[in-house]
């Protein structure tokens, strides 16, 4: 069985098999991957300088590290590396190293405060809005760090696209919501335009409820078809990558469901990360996920195996709601 | 393990747990009644065995509406799933381990007016044994959730399989040497064949015990002792 483990450059120096050599030559993807021999693989951001992969297995169990286990050789859309994030003087978010898969949904839990929305945050630098906040490190979309000063921020937020916990539709009718994106990125023609708006619509299963009053303010909607219109605004422009913030939170079942089936829907074109306090939703969505505690990464892998049998103590204490 | 934040959470799961202990102890009771029963010929208590099983099966049934009820309830997680996962297969497997007792113990009150070969019994009693330690060793794991002692009754049960092997041999030869002890061996054969199927169910609780603590599952086959009871079939016949 290949798995895949998070290193740090320092590690990949010191490992000198070819799987080191695919990683550099990898280019655009999976730089930060490599294959490891078959058992648990760990990544150890702190003691990453000092210990070579097969020492780090031993010491699986020591609640200090994140556990990164049963991750597959997976292209990877994104890669965050030795993440830090500061609000003024405060660390939000301490070495955060974690993939996002190429057309995977990953999901993002732990308690309120613990650097979850962060973190989705600093993927589209949607922090640089607000002085005083900065993150150190590197985020890697498609092997371009967009951390660097000289990201274009419009265009990475055009690549990757955000929905909050709140439906935050424009004060505008439901077409223009939809327009107003496609408008402000390209020169498309009314046809054109009409076309954007409805096979937006029509993939946010949004288009069969509005479809006869597009010229209807967006706010007239339902929290739930608010809601599937950021996302159908989001999906309008093209992006890459989509980021969810608690998208459901403030929505009924049945809304939730549709969004929930939208995921799934959407994960053929988009890779997806989704931050969620509902657990039951991250086991439903998500092929990979990620616990995170008072700004670290706990634990990231597959979901199913997180669900069932976690490796760390404190992700189980989590998500079978023993502390809180 | 700590507490839930709710706490109602906890008493659900200990509930189960307690009536998997009680559950527990009344297959432990049966298996040794009944096999007592048959080899003391003892009716009556053959009878009280029969009469305790309906108290096993309504264990069952509650534990499994419990469980689901649980489930719906709580949307349980990792440890915790396991655990009721665990209930309701375990419940099912002392079930069938109180069926099969209830069924020596049947038995026991047939063959009580048969011929009778005490040489026969000492070897079901000594399968019997086998398998009453094994079933003891696979609850007192399940009560102290380890894995490791679990991992040895699933290995242990070789041995009853060989066991069964070597009763079948002599049973076949009691009913060559007289066509009289046929009835009686034939039903001995059933009880043997019962208590190997307790076996079964225990490794099978073991099995659970594992993926209960562990998370992991034990691999499908498991280590084989002599068990050449086709071959024998052949050559002894």
């Amino acid at each position: 069985m290949k798995e895949l483990q998070i290193v740090s450059q320092e590690q990949e120096v010191q490992d000198s098999n070819d799987a080191r050599e695919a990683s550099i030559g990898g280019g655009a993807e999976a730089v930060v991957s490599q294959v490891a021999d078959g058992g648990a693989s760990i990544a150890n951001p702190a003691a990453s300088q000092a210990t070579a992969p097969t020492e780090n297995r031993d010491t699986a169990k020591d609640p200090a590290m994140t556990v990164i286990k049963q991750v597959p050789n997976l292209p990877q859309k994104v890669a965050i590396r030795d993440l830090n994030f500061f609000y003024g003087d405060s660390l939000a978010l301490k070495n955060i190293n974690l993939p996002l898969y190429a057309n995977k949904v990953t999901s993002f839990i732990g308690p309120s405060g613990c650097g979850k929305s962060t973190l989705l945050r600093v993927l589209n630098r949607m922090y640089d809005l607000y002085p005083k906040q900065r993150a150190e490190g590197e985020v890697l979309l498609d092997g371009h760090n967009i951390l660097k000063p000289d990201q274009d921020l419009n265009l990475l937020r055009a690549r990757v696209g955000m929905v909050f916990q709140k439906p935050t539709p424009f004060p505008m009718s439901i077409y223009d919501n939809i327009a107003f994106g496609i408008r402000l990125y390209e020169k498309v023609n009314k046809a054109e335009l009409d076309e954007r708006v409805e096979t937006a619509l029509k993939g946010a299963a949004l288009w069969g409820e509005v479809k006869d009053q597009l010229k209807a303010s967006g706010l007239s909607l339902s929290g739930g078809q608010q809601q599937r219109l950021c996302i159908a605004r989001t999906v309008a422009i093209h992006p890459e990558v989509i980021l969810l913030d608690e998208p459901c939170s403030a929505l009924d079942p049945i809304s939730t469901a549709k969004i929930e089936e939208l995921i799934d829907e959407l994960k053929a074109n988009y890779t997806i990360a989704i931050v969620t306090h509902n657990m039951q939703q991250a086991a439903r969505v998500s092929e990979y996920t990620a616990f995170m505690y008072l700004g670290e990464l706990i634990e990231f892998g597959n979901t199913a195996h997180m669900f069932t049998a976690p490796e760390q103590k404190r992700t189980q204490n989590y998500i079978t709601g023993r502390f809180g | 393990m700590s507490e839930h934040i709710v706490k109602s959470y906890d008493k659900e799961l200990e509930s189960l747990g307690q009536k998997i202990a009680e559950m527990g102890g009344i297959a432990e009771k049966m298996l040794s009644d009944a096999m007592d029963a048959l080899a003391d010929f003892d009716t009556r208590l053959a009878q009280a065995t029969i009469n305790s099983d309906p108290r096993l099966d309504l264990l069952q049934r509650e534990i499994e509406e419990q469980a689901i009820l649980t489930i719906a309830r709580r949307q349980p997680m990792a440890m915790d799933l396991r655990e009721i996962i665990a209930t309701i297969r375990i419940s099912n497997d002392l079930e069938r381990i109180g069926d099969l007792a209830k069924n020596i113990a049947k038995r026991a009150i047939k063959v009580s007016t048969d011929v009778r070969i005490p040489r026969a019994i000492i070897g079901l009693k000594s399968m019997h044994d086998s398998a009453a330690i094994l079933l003891k060793d696979v609850l007192d794991a399940y009560a102290q959730r380890d894995a490791e002692r679990a991992r040895g009754v699933w290995v242990y049960d070789a041995d009853l399989d060989a066991l069964e092997d070597s009763i079948f041999r002599d049973l076949l030869t009691f009913m060559m040497e007289d066509p009289r002890n046929i009835s009686f061996c034939a039903h001995l054969l059933f009880c043997s064949k019962n208590i190997e199927r307790i076996g079964d169910h225990s490794t099978n609780i073991a099995e659970t015990v594992v993926y209960l603590v562990t998370g992991e599952t034990l691999p499908i086959s498991r280590p084989k002792g002599r068990n050449m009871l086709s071959d024998s079939t052949t050559t002894t016949v």
